[in-house]
C-alpha cells in the first residue's frame, strides 16, 4: 500500500473513531475529496482486506430514504492504516511537532 | 413526497449510465449505495444555496464515472496484459503521456502530413500513378492498422468504438491521428515494484 496525500486523509479519519462507521458522501465531506477519487480507493481497500462495509438496516425514521451503505476499518485496517500514518509523520521532515509525533492524535490535522 | 426532485432522477439515471460499466455481479450493489448517497447531498444543509447543492450532486456523478471507468478498467486489466505482453516484453514500463500531450503531437502530426501533401501536390502536379499507388497504399495500411487497433483495443477513450472506426475512415489521415492520440488507451500501467500488499 502507498500511502498518497488522499489516502491518508482519509485513512486519519477513519482512524479518528475507529468504530464509527462512515458513509461515501460523509467521507467525501470529512476529507475533503471528490467521489472519483474516493471510491476506487474504498474498493481498492475494500479489496485488500482493509476495509469493511455492511448495508444500513431499514428504518422507519429514515423519511423513505434509501438504505446506506457504511464502511468501516477492520482490525487489519486499523492497524495498518495506524501503521501507515505513524511512518508518514515520523518521515517528514523537520515537523515541530515534539515527541509523541510517531502517532499522531486522533483527529489531528496537519 | 411522491416523486424524487427533478435534479436527484437526472442523477440517478447518470449513476445507473455509469454503472453500466461494471462487471454485472457488483452492478446493482454500486448502483444502490450511490445512488443512496443523493439525498444526502441534496439536502445538505450546510451547503447552501439549492443550486450548490445540486451542481455537487452532479459532479458527484461525474465522479461516479470515473470511478466505474476505472473500476473497470481495473477488473479488465489482468486479462489485458496478458495479451499485450507478447508485444511488449522486457521492455520498461511505458507511461502513455497525458491525453493534452499526446492531442497536440497528434495535430502537429497531421499537420505536417496534410502539408507535406499539398507541397507535393503543388510541386509536381502531375505525379505519377506509381507514386499514388504508393500515397493510397500507405492510407489503407494506415487505417488498416488503425481499424484493428481499435478492435483488438479493450476500450476507447471518450467516444465508442463505432466512433472512432467512421472517423477513421471518413478523415484519412487525420481521423486516425486524432484516434490513436486521443482515444487509444495505452497499456495499463504496471503495479509499481514497491507496492507490498499488506
Amino acid at each position: 500500500m502507498k500511502l498518497t496525500g488522499p489516502l491518508e486523509r482519509v485513512l486519519r479519519v477513519m482512524t479518528a473513531d475507529p468504530s464509527a462507521p462512515h458513509y461515501g458522501y460523509d467521507l467525501m465531506k470529512a476529507a475533503k475529496l471528490p467521489s472519483g477519487t474516493l471510491y476506487p480507493m474504498l474498493a481498492r481497500l475494500q479489496q485488500d482486506g482493509l476495509v469493511d462495509s455492511e448495508w444500513e438496516a431499514q428504518r422507519e425514521d429514515a423519511g423513505g430514504r434509501p438504505p446506506r451503505k457504511y464502511y468501516r476499518l477492520t482490525a487489519e485496517g486499523l492497524r495498518v492504516a495506524r501503521l501507515e500514518l505513524a511512518q508518514a509523520a515520523a518521515s517528514a521532515p523537520a515537523r515541530q511537532a515534539g515527541y509523541g509525533a510517531t502517532r499522531p492524535a486522533p483527529g489531528s490535522t496537519r | 413526497m411522491s416523486r424524487a426532485p427533478l435534479i436527484q432522477r437526472i442523477a440517478e439515471r447518470l449513476i445507473r449510465a455509469a454503472c453500466r460499466r461494471l462487471p454485472a455481479d457488483v452492478r446493482a450493489e454500486h448502483c444502490r449505495e450511490w445512488a443512496a448517497e443523493l439525498p444526502a447531498i441534496l439536502d445538505d444543509q450546510s451547503v447552501r444555496p439549492r443550486l450548490r447543492r445540486a451542481l455537487r450532486a452532479l459532479s458527484f456523478c461525474a465522479g461516479i464515472s470515473r470511478t466505474t471507468r476505472q473500476l473497470s478498467r481495473s477488473a479488465r486489466a489482468g486479462a489485458r496484459s496478458t495479451r499485450n505482453s507478447r508485444w511488449r516484453t522486457g521492455a520498461l514500463p511505458y507511461q502513455s503521456p497525458n491525453v493534452a500531450v499526446r492531442a497536440i503531437l497528434g495535430f502537429f502530426i497531421w499537420l505536417g502530413i496534410v502539408l507535406g501533401f499539398i507541397t507535393l501536390t503543388r510541386e509536381r502536379p502531375n505525379l505519377h500513378s506509381w507514386q499514388l499507388m504508393l500515397i493510397l497504399a500507405l492510407a489503407v495500411g494506415f487505417d488498416a492498422f488503425c481499424l484493428v487497433d481499435i478492435a483488438r483495443a479493450a476500450r476507447v477513450r471518450y467516444l465508442p468504438k463505432w466512433a472512432w472506426v467512421l472517423i477513421c475512415l471518413i478523415q484519412t489521415p487525420g481521423g486516425g491521428i486524432a484516434y490513436l492520440s486521443i482515444g487509444h488507451i495505452g497499456r495499463p500501467r504496471p503495479v509499481p515494484p514497491g507496492d507490498v500488499k499488506p
